[in-house]
């Protein structure tokens, strides 16, 4: 018994259903992870070597398919830098404010909505933020900088897969931005060995006291399952060696002028701890998250596009 | 000549005063630069005098202070001193909620009182307490505890409502602090002091300046004699008493037609009240000196009557005080003797660790305080550092250093650090009480040393991987050595510790942390740890993977 109104009432309603829906929220969490994905669930990763922070991006970027293929029109991104110590540039302790800037850059380009940054600091975070010339750097940009230390900005949240970290209070930028991007920076770190991007997801976290608690390598892995970034771009352009992750001097630093990119976190850490000489087996979160399998640690199972702009 | 003019500008330096420590003291984000809050406090006359005295620094604010008021009288208590200038605004609020203003006859001087706290501060600085002394008398400093303790939290409360209000109107500028609340017992003595002052301004204005301030008193005794004294025009004056309404110190005597200089704030609200311009500055050293030429005027006869008792008590009390001095210090001696620093090793075993330590303080000074005796000795606890302190790791202490270091400074690991880079502390202080260090040496300025109860460390006890002492180490004097399966043990290395307590700060091991820093009573230097610079790890340049 098809009436004309039973007709009308079904057909608005499916109109409003298709209008109101949160479709590009959709798209947000589906879309970006696709070009990394689509070829076999082969894990890609860029090595790009001897440019400028800005150069190294762009061609890692390209590689990748343009940051287009990552950031749609209209999406809010959350940028996620290392911020964590009250130290200048130079001395490699947090994301290089350049990285940081150019990719805001880049990504209000490319049509985001918003792009924030922010950081769970270790030292006092307005010094922190001024001192690592990230807070200038962004805020030029066009980004919004955020403080980390509000703990009205965390929410309660399930750790879906977490085997430790069962829940937490995560950062809403985290939780509510349309795209993630890990920027982290390549450092030794007296605890686990190295950090690098899986580390610096901690920073999103409000009770850092309960990942050193609680099995440190085990819980950096357990986050991962709550969300991954959509992009992580590791900063290794001198990266700090020994006396991590604060750093002492300058001189705790090697040249490398390297940049990484991937969409598969454990993969990028995998390479990362080469460049430090150490054995990405023998980093435990490493290992822990690839048996979770979040990503691959096993970098012959990885497509590894190399560029030199020597 | 246009005198009432004067009132103008002693309204308009205070505001300036007032309003510009008030913003250090309350600053709860570090909005404000350091050299404000100290140059302001640095003209306060106890500061400045502790300067001057303790070679600090060239400050000669003090003996300025004391010209002017020989000059023209007690223009610091209306125009420099913030808890003075803080009675003026109570009083001028409780004349707004009264809806009129207070009548308040003249009330004869109350020397002895006076005197006492007087003399009994200098008593209680000579027998031993110097520090304790002042920090409970001067009053910048009870100001500065006032604003600093309670005030801060207030304007911190009030900002995050006004967050809450921005971010609900969708804006996302300015954001949200923790209310930094002292403790309890650390906030009961400027609370108590804010309901006593506030209390006695609302009822009689400038009562506490002119009886319990020993500063007010001192100058007093100065301004009893300055060259310019205001005064009523005998000829004029018909004793309509509107000057009285306006005249917060309650020393114009329409009866004997003269103004108490001693009690007189120079705050020339009497100037413009006199309908008939009867109240003027008038030289008096001349006068006084051709007294006998002149024909006697009756006001001048009583006042010099009115002298007289003043001058005894002057002299009684400070015979009085000059005994008690004297037996105060006897009674100290055995008292410094028990000090813990010269404690030798009553009940030992094994190297002295932690309290046992002979340089051992239970609570930890700033660095540029060279001792914690000297830094009780010399600091008021105006808690201008603790105001400014970025990370909030200064507090103000209840009886960690014994009682004589009640409300000083001291920085509590509990809940933050003392940054490497920081030396905002010394930035502000005003009366040298922490000197300025460089920043290089400042790094090495040990003030206390980290000790590691390894049995507690989480590494150990749940044999998992943490470091998080070693992580916020500046010096890296907690590093780590392999441990076990894979792990990283924390090891300390106490020569290169400066005591800054991130260590302590970061343990996360409950109930007791596993690293905990012990204070110096003498701060020394630590090493420094030079290194080369660091290999590459990699074997040649390409890719190493």
């Amino acid at each position: 018994m098809n009436t004309r109104r039973e007709f009308l009432k079904s057909g608005l309603a499916f109109g409003a259903a298709v209008s109101l829906a949160p479709w590009h929220r959709l798209a947000a969490a589906t879309a970006p992870i696709a070009p990394a994905t689509v070829d076999s669930a082969r894990s890609v990763l860029v090595a790009v070597r001897d440019g400028s922070r800005s150069a190294m991006v762009d061609q890692a970027l390209a590689a990748l398919g343009g940051l287009g293929a990552w950031v749609k029109p209209g999406q809010t991104v959350c940028l996620k830098p290392n911020i964590g110590w009250d130290a200048p540039p130079e001395r490699g302790a947090n994301t290089h404010p350049e990285l940081v800037g150019h990719l805001v850059r880049l990504c209000l380009g490319a049509g985001a909505k918003s792009v924030s940054v922010f950081d769970n600091t270790c030292d006092q975070w307005q010094l922190t933020y001024e001192h690592s010339g990230i807070e200038k750097a962004a805020r030029d940009a066009g980004a919004h900088v955020v403080n980390g230390k509000d703990q009205s900005l965390y929410r309660e949240v399930e750790i879906p897969g977490g085997v430790k970290l069962k829940r937490a209070l995560v950062h809403t930028l985290f939780l509510d931005s349309d795209v993630l991007l890990n920027v982290p920076v390549l450092k030794h770190h007296s605890g686990t060995g190295m950090t690098a991007a899986m580390k610096n997801l901690m920073g999103a976290v409000w009770d850092r006291k309960f990942y050193h608690q609680n099995d440190l390598h085990q819980v950096i892995a357990d986050f991962l399952t709550l969300r991954k970034p959509t992009l992580n771009i590791l900063d290794a352009y001198h990266p700090m060696v020994r006396n991590g992750p604060r750093g002492k001097s300058v001189d705790d630093l090697v040249e490398m002028r390297t940049l990484l990119a991937s969409a598969d976190p454990v993969a990028l850490d995998a390479a990362a701890a080469k460049l430090l000489g150490l054995d990405p087996a023998k980093v435990a979160y490493i290992k822990i998250a690839d048996a979770m399998k979040l990503g691959t640690m096993d970098l012959s199972r990885v497509e590894i596009r190399r560029f030199s702009l020597a | 000549m246009r005198q009432p003019g004067l009132k103008f500008l002693r309204v308009t330096g205070a505001a300036v005063v007032f309003a510009g420590l008030t913003a250090a003291l309350v600053d709860f984000r570090g909005a404000v630069p350091p050299l404000v809050g100290q140059g302001l406090a640095s003209v306060q006359f106890i500061p400045s005098a502790i300067a001057l005295a303790t070679g600090a620094g060239v400050a000669l604010a003090c003996l300025v202070i004391l010209v002017v008021t020989l000059a023209v009288g007690r223009i610091y208590c209306s125009v420099l001193c913030p808890l003075g200038i803080f009675q003026d605004i109570v009083a001028r609020l409780a004349g707004w909620v009264r809806r009129k203003k207070a009548l308040l006859p003249y009330r004869p001087a109350l020397t002895w009182v006076r005197q006492l706290f007087l003399w009994g501060g200098v008593a209680g600085m000579v027998a031993g307490g110097a520090g304790l002394t002042l920090s409970l008398l001067d009053p910048y400093s009870i100001y500065g505890r006032i604003a600093s303790g309670l005030f801060r939290p207030a304007v911190t409360l009030g900002n995050n409502a006004l967050v809450s209000l921005i971010r609900a109107l969708g804006g996302e500028s300015l954001y949200r602090v923790i209310p930094p609340w002292a403790g309890v017992a650390a906030l009961a003595v400027p609370a108590a002091m804010l309901v006593l002052i506030t209390g006695l301004a609302a009822w009689r204005g400038r009562l506490y300046c002119n009886t319990v301030c020993p500063v007010g008193t001192l100058l007093g005794l100065v301004s009893a004699r300055s060259a310019w004294q205001l005064s009523l025009d005998p000829g004029v004056c018909r004793k309509c008493g509107d000057c009285l309404r306006d005249c917060k110190a309650q020393c114009i005597d329409l009866r004997s037609g003269t103004i108490d200089p001693s009690r007189c704030v120079a705050c020339y609200n009497c100037l413009g009240a006199c309908p008939e311009a009867g109240i003027r500055y008038r030289w008096t050293w001349r006068r006084r000196a051709a007294g006998t030429a002149s024909p006697p005027k009756p006001a001048a006869n009583l006042a010099a009557a009115a002298a007289d008792p003043q001058r005894r008590a002057f002299i009684a009390t400070a015979a009085l005080t000059l005994t008690a001095v004297g037996a105060g210090r006897l009674l100290a001696a055995p008292v410094a003797g028990s000090n813990p620093s010269a404690k030798p090793g009553a009940k030992d075993a094994g190297p002295p660790t932690g309290s046992r330590r002979p340089n051992y303080s239970r609570a930890i000074c700033p660095p540029g305080a060279v001792s914690v005796d000297r830094f009780l000795d010399t600091c008021t606890s105006c808690h201008l550092c603790v105001s400014a302190c970025p990370t909030h790791v200064l507090q103000p202490a209840f009886l960690e250093y014994g009682f004589l270091g009640l409300l000083k400074p001291r920085l509590d690991y509990a809940d933050a650090f003392c940054n490497f880079d920081c030396r905002r502390c010394a930035e502000v202080c005003p009366d040298g009480a922490l000197g300025l260090l460089p920043l290089e040496q400042k790094q090495v300025t040990r003030i206390g040393v980290a000790e590691l109860d390894v049995e507690r460390c989480i590494v150990k006890t749940k044999g998992t991987d943490c470091a998080a002492c070693s992580e916020h180490c500046p010096t890296k004097a907690v590093d780590t050595i392999p441990y076990g399966d894979n792990l990283r043990l924390p090891q300390v290395n106490q020569e290169l510790c400066i005591g800054c307590g991130a260590c302590e700060f970061a343990c996360p091991s409950k109930p007791d942390k596993a690293i905990t820093v012990a204070g110096q009573r003498r701060h020394d230097q630590a090493k420094r740890h030079l290194e080369e610079k660091a290999r590459d790890p990699r074997r040649g340049n390409a890719f190493p993977f």
